[in-house]
């Protein structure tokens, strides 16, 4: 981190704070519309995406190696000091989804379109096993043979077959990938437009 | 004013979290209580989370979920299968979804943007301070530039083509942000900052006010006790 210039750590604070608003402002508005008890499928696709999407668009103009780690840190503080509840579960999705971009990101040496969209295919995909890993940390365990007797009573009650209930939660994974990777696609189309109209050219324009 | 550090609360949080994963039973109990006392003595404002209906929601959800489970039986939605074990089940999974929750919103809200910022220019992340500033700075400033370049695309007609507008708002959006960064860049190399100095002497070093130590014994201590508790 010693190679960061000012305007590096300013860039980062940029990019972390974007992220923040739409952690606090959209996720409130989303937390209005899906309750807390309901399925937060929707809720979660669409706060990581837009999320994700910023953080990558942050990484354009800060092509250097852990960018993305502090950019998620400074959001994951915004968070921590934002006065709304239940913060565990975001703080804990926001670190992890930078560190899926950032070991994407890190893949190729100068910042490149498929480092974004796989960076952001996995940051969304981890919305999957961190409900479960919230789940098995804040419940215990048990929780998981809960999950297991639901899919098994559920498919039972249904008349379905447990395959096919396996085959709905590959579904879900693969709209999350579906979605992280269109937005790590525009996160570079929107940081190659920014840097156009602003007349910048960093190691990504130039590719 | 509370005696403690930022380091004292992180310390409290750490505790928390860790007895909690490794607790059950009575033991969640005695933690939820001890957690419960240092909130109301040293942190009030953490305890905010126990006056949210959703909170209690979320509680209940697992409390609920409890009696329906049989360890044999597996789950059974029908009344007559409610089970002892399942309760007390029930109950363990809400005592740790509280006392973790407690140990996260006691120990952290305590933490301002201020404390946050001297704790990483003592650990010589000056540069991560001052990102930090800069990002919570600039929240209010966002909202209301997202509010004038929305404000501005509608009244030019822009909303007839949604993608369009879109693609529009978001790059003035982050142009707009960058220019305001390039005059925090310029005002801070007017007062010529460097994120990469360690500070002055006095700042960088480590100090460990007495009523951490306190804490840090109270903490291991109870700890010990807790986890010599017998089990019923």
């Amino acid at each position: 981190m010693l190679s960061y210039r000012v305007r590096d750590w300013v860039t980062i604070g940029l990019f972390g704070a974007l992220w923040g608003v739409v952690e606090t402002t959209l996720g409130s508005y989303l937390n209005v519309i899906f309750p807390a008890f309901t399925n937060t499928f929707f809720k979660g696709v669409i706060l990581a995406g837009i999320g994700v999407a910023v953080a990558l668009t942050g990484r354009f103009f800060v092509p250097r190696r852990g960018s993305l780690l502090l950019i998620g840190t400074v959001t994951a503080l915004l968070k921590l000091l934002s006065p709304a509840g239940g913060k565990i579960g975001p703080v804990v999705a926001i670190g992890m989804q930078s560190v899926m971009m950032e070991a994407a990101a890190s893949m190729a040496r100068d910042p490149r379109r498929w480092t974004f969209v796989l960076g952001g295919a996995l940051a969304v995909a981890w919305n999957f096993p961190h409900k479960f890993l919230m789940m098995g940390l804040m419940y215990g365990r048990n929780v998981a043979e809960v999950y297991w007797m639901l899919v098994e009573d559920g498919s039972r009650m249904l008349g379905l077959d447990r395959s096919v209930a396996l085959l709905i939660v590959a579904a879900l994974l693969g709209v999350r990938l579906i979605v992280g990777g269109i937005s790590g696609w525009s996160a570079w189309a929107l940081g190659g437009a920014v840097a156009h109209r602003l007349g910048r050219r960093s190691q990504a324009v130039t590719e | 004013m509370s005696p403690f550090s930022v380091r004292g609360y992180l310390l409290f949080t750490l505790w928390g979290v860790v007895l909690t994963l490794v607790s059950g039973g009575w033991r969640l109990m005695a933690l939820l209580v001890l957690e419960l006392l240092f909130g109301l003595a040293w942190s009030p404002a953490g305890l905010r989370p126990l006056r949210r209906l959703r909170f209690w929601v979320f509680i209940a959800t697992a409390l609920a979920l409890g009696p329906f489970l049989t360890p044999q039986a597996g789950l059974r939605l029908d009344a007559v299968s409610w089970s002892r074990s399942g309760m007390s089940l029930g109950l363990d999974m809400a005592g740790r979804a509280l006392s973790l929750t407690l140990a996260f919103s006691v120990g952290l809200s305590a933490l301002s943007l201020s404390d946050l910022v001297a704790l990483f220019d003592r650990l010589r992340l000056r540069g991560l301070g001052f990102a930090l500033g800069v990002a919570m700075n600039l929240l209010k400033n966002l909202q209301e530039m997202a509010t004038v370049t929305y404000e501005t695309i509608r009244l030019r007609g822009g909303l007839r083509r949604p993608l369009v507008a879109l693609r529009l708002f978001l790059v003035t959006l982050v142009s707009n942000t960058l220019r305001y960064g390039d005059q925090i860049v310029s005002a801070a190399a007017v007062r010529a900052f460097d994120p990469n100095s360690d500070g002055s002497p006095a700042r960088s070093t480590v100090q460990c006010p007495r009523a951490d130590v306190a804490l840090l014994c109270a903490l291991v201590a109870s700890g010990l006790l807790l986890l010599a508790l017998p089990l019923p």
